[in-house]
């Protein structure tokens, strides 16, 4: 059987005080004079962010200044958390858009399935956490302050492997 | 209350002098002992302390030092995790998953995935199973070093914590790149993964199994021939196998007493049985034997994470059925019929028939099981969790009676509980 029981043991000698704490300085000194400085200067130096991440929302607009979405509902309808305020219209046209499209970032826990039903590539989470703000009306994105983000967006679907969506 | 006890406290309240001390001690009545062995001392660790490792209260009865009753209170934590899976669908639930035990978040989406993957019948692809392996004994490994580090720093040597937080941050790295996600990965999917891994991923995760055993070697030279840990843990909070099976516990806190339990060997799923790896047991049941457990353990993960490296298929990851998974983008923009299966499987959810399915994981805390029942329709009418740690917890009072306060504190860490888990 491949899946074998190994059975660990204590050790029944060979443990002590003095020795083990010079081993462990010798070891702790060891990381002193080799450092690998884990430790990141984080205002001044910012880490940097897998293309997957998945931050603070943004929407992209086309050239015309127009938001992408078409208030399909997807967006509302998958959110575990309920946290996208979606209402519907329709210009003369005939093409829908967004009358209402609000955000609440805090109840958002950014799971990304917004961006990933999205139809039309509109609402994207980005790679941004820089998001606090001093009152808590600041947290409802509208639909102005989403298409004013100008952070990169995430990159869920990995076009490297057109599989991975 | 007898005239000569009355007698006893008059005469115990101290005369005092011009300069206002006492001037006569008082002296006990003839025939009269002292009483040493007064009322049991209540004292209360938590809900909020470093050592209870989340929001957890002890409430210990305390003769002199030693421990007579531990009761746990819970519920701090409370999240309402099992109702709201009910107001969400399949795949909503996911997110929810993940937030029970941040330690090991992956274990628990893949989990879930498989439980109701077994209610709809669904075979995953061979490539997703490969990537649920590396997933759950990556996490495996994730906790055990959190468990490492933070026990540790409970029993008072504090460098261990920085060199195993170091080798978790690799992993958030990981985790980061595959999920999008440190902690709240919400990785999986009914049928499949949110997204493939990617490319360069494998790579990152050789160099991480490659060098993780320097680690391994650097904690166990700090700790497992160090007299003070040695003297911390050894003999302290033995459970024996047969009392550990009566309490119901499971993952290495079980095989630390000497059971063989392992899911992964004894009911494998995802070819767990093809895999070469050794199911580690203690023999004490003692906190050392625990740390020992873990310890290997972590090796034996890598094991299983090194040929499930060698193995992986290549292949889509997802079921190829478009009533489960969501169309590739560009199929969606591109065909009508992709197009129409994106808004069903959004808008009316993923269905599973009128049924309920049991499934159990091996996690690292012990036996994770998922219970989920269907009506037929896209939420689950019931969703269940048998948490390891909350069990693992209720048989903590047993451990901790007759041993000194401040092993409390070592064999609470060593059970490795989540708070986030026990309450949910």
């Amino acid at each position: 059987m491949a899946i074998g029981v190994r059975v660990v043991r204590a050790p029944e000698a060979n443990t002590s005080y003095f020795r083990a704490s010079l081993q462990g300085m010798a070891l702790t000194f060891r990381h002193l004079v080799r450092p690998h400085k884990p430790v990141l200067q984080y205002p001044d130096v910012k880490p940097e962010l897998a293309p997957r991440w998945r931050g603070t929302h943004r929407m992209a607009v086309h050239a015309d200044g127009r938001p992408k979405c078409v208030a399909c509902g997807l967006c509302p309808t998958i959110c575990p958390s309920n946290c996208i305020r979606l209402v519907p219209g329709e210009d003369d046209q005939g093409n829908r858009y967004p009358v209402v499209y609000e955000i609440d970032e805090f109840r958002c826990i950014f799971c990304g399935m917004c961006q990933e039903v999205c139809p039309v590539e509109a609402i994207h989470v980005g790679q941004d956490y820089e998001n606090a703000e001093f009152t808590r009306e600041r947290f409802v994105y509208d639909l102005d302050r989403l298409m004013a983000q100008d952070h990169p967006v995430t990159a869920l679907w990995d076009p490297e492997d057109p599989l991975g969506q | 209350m007898s005239t000569k006890s009355v007698e006893f406290l008059v005469r115990r309240t101290p005369e005092l002098g011009m300069d206002g001390r006492p001037v006569q001690v008082p002296v006990l009545p003839d025939g009269m002992v002292p009483e040493l062995h007064g009322e049991h001392m209540l004292i209360n660790i938590g809900p909020q302390h470093p050592a209870t490792h989340g929001v957890l209260r002890l409430v210990l009865e305390l003769d002199g030092e030693t421990v007579v009753k531990c009761t746990p209170h819970i519920g701090y934590l409370h999240s309402s995790f099992e109702k709201l899976g009910e107001y969400r669908t399949w795949n909503q639930v996911i997110p929810l998953t993940d937030r029970m035990d941040y330690l090991a978040p992956l274990i628990y989406n893949c989990a879930y995935a498989m439980a109701v993957e077994k209610l709809m019948g669904i075979e995953v692809t061979e490539r997703c199973k490969v990537v649920r392996v590396i997933c759950m004994e990556l996490d495996r490994i994730f906790s055990h070093l959190l468990w490492v580090g933070t026990t540790a720093i409970d029993i008072g040597a504090f460098t261990v914590f920085l060199y195993t937080f170091q080798e978790r941050e690799r992993i958030y790295d990981l985790h980061e790149a595959f999920t999008g996600a440190r902690i709240t990965t919400s990785s999986t999917r009914i049928g499949g993964m949110m997204a493939d891994l990617p490319s360069g991923w494998i790579e990152a995760l050789r160099d991480f199994v490659d060098t993780l055993p320097k680690t391994l070697d650097e904690t166990e030279a700090l700790l497992t021939r160090n007299n003070l840990w040695v003297g911390r843990n050894k003999d302290i909070g033995v459970i024996s196998g047969a009392d550990a099976l009566d309490w119901g516990l499971t993952g290495p806190n079980l095989r630390a007493s000497g059971v063989a339990y392992d899911i992964r060997r004894d009911r494998p799923y995802y070819d767990y049985d093809s895999y070469d790896f050794d199911v580690v047991t203690g023999e004490q049941g003692d906190c050392y034997d625990r740390y020992l457990v873990r310890m290997e353990e972590m090796r034996q993960s890598l094991r299983i994470l090194d040929q499930a490296i060698r193995r992986l298929p290549g292949g889509p990851i997802n079921v190829g059925d478009p009533r489960l998974i969501l169309p590739g983008k560009t199929d969606l923009m591109s065909d009508m019929e992709s197009m129409i299966h994106h808004f069903k499987v959004v808008m009316e959810g993923v269905k599973a028939p009128a049924d309920e399915s049991w499934f159990s994981v091996e996690s690292s805390k012990g036996e994770l099981g998922m219970y989920v029942v269907s009506d037929g329709g896209s939420k689950p009418v019931r969703w269940r969790v048998r948490g390891p740690s909350f069990i693992n917890l209720s048989a903590l009072p047993k451990m901790v009676e007759g041993h000194l306060l401040s092993d409390v504190i070592a064999i609470n860490a060593s059970i490795d509980i989540v708070l986030g888990e026990i309450d949910r």
